[in-house]
């Protein structure tokens, strides 16, 4: 199975709503599916990245967010309004991320894929990009709120 | 329930998830936290703490000392083998359930979660852990 697959990226996607439904209390739609490199993406300014490691493939996962999604989302979720981006918020997109990646791991495990734990890095900057090295087709898979859109992205080979 | 002048830990690498936990927690009526950023210092907090934490809440995945390698430094200190202790973790796997039950957690939260999930699990730690102070 690639992250080609439905059944592979059907357990990021269903974790990514309901994280956002239980945790922020945010209902997101989903978009389609694109191949990485096939249609231009939003100007994102924060971006968590987890390692995925398995008996069987390696990749990564990354949630990107636009900054009025990303504020939106911690403030429904702190129960605050913020209005910039502080360093503060920023380990929100690695904790989001770490309860996407949670329960997907749960899903793929029980196939037994065995994807083992991992930790989070959070990006911040301007017009953040990312790209793969080994030219390996990249799932992405955007997603909307009423204040902008984020995506998740998957790579696995 | 626990007396809201309770003392409670809150240990998570991540500031967002320690403010969450801190703000569900406030809504009950506690007042009185103390923030840990891992697991060591958790500890070191512990260890300081007096009057001592009547709950801790601390996240599993942190890097360096994990939620469970702080469980399992705690229960080895007589001064806390009952200390009511919940486990946050984003993990289900039953095998990793199992390790924090027999390392002697009191209750644990899988993420996400709702503030009424977070509150029947301090509900539930209080009931199993009232009256034992100590070991």
């Amino acid at each position: 199975m690639t992250s080609m697959d439905p059944g592979f990226f059907k357990p990021f996607v269903e974790g990514t709503i309901k994280v956002l439904k239980v945790q922020c209390k945010v209902d997101v739609i989903l978009g389609k599916p694109f191949l990485k490199g096939e249609t231009p993406q939003p100007n994102f300014q924060i971006a968590g990245v987890i390692g995925l490691t398995s008996d069987t493939f390696t990749g990564t996962l990354t949630l990107s967010f636009e900054e009025s999604s990303f504020l939106e989302i911690m403030g429904n979720m702190l129960g605050e309004k913020f209005e910039t981006l502080t360093p503060d918020l920023q380990d929100g997109a690695g904790e989001l991320l770490n309860m996407i990646f949670g329960h997907a791991k749960r899903v793929h495990n029980d196939l037994g894929n065995n994807i083992r734990m991992a930790l989070p890095t959070v990006f911040v900057g301007s017009n953040l990009g990312t790209r793969t090295v080994g030219g390996e087709k990249v799932m992405v898979i955007p997603f909307k709120t009423d204040r902008g859109e984020f995506h998740i992205e998957i790579n696995q080979k | 329930m626990f007396d809201p002048k309770t003392r409670i830990l809150v240990v998570d690498d991540m500031m967002t998830m320690r403010k969450l936990v801190m703000k569900n927690c406030k809504d009950l009526g506690f007042s009185d936290f103390t923030e840990a950023a891992n697991g060591a210092l958790a500890w070191e907090a512990i260890a300081a703490a007096n009057p001592p934490f009547g709950l801790i809440i601390s996240d599993w995945n942190m890097p360096n000392t994990s939620g469970l390698d702080l469980l399992k430094r705690v229960r080895s200190d007589s001064r806390f083998g009952k200390l009511p202790f919940i486990m946050v973790t984003a993990e289900t796997d039953k095998a990793q359930i199992i390790q924090a039950i027999q390392s002697g957690v009191t209750d644990y939260v899988v993420k996400p979660f709702t503030a009424e999930a977070l509150r029947d699990k301090i509900q539930s730690a209080y009931n199993k852990t009232a009256g034992k102070k100590a070991a």
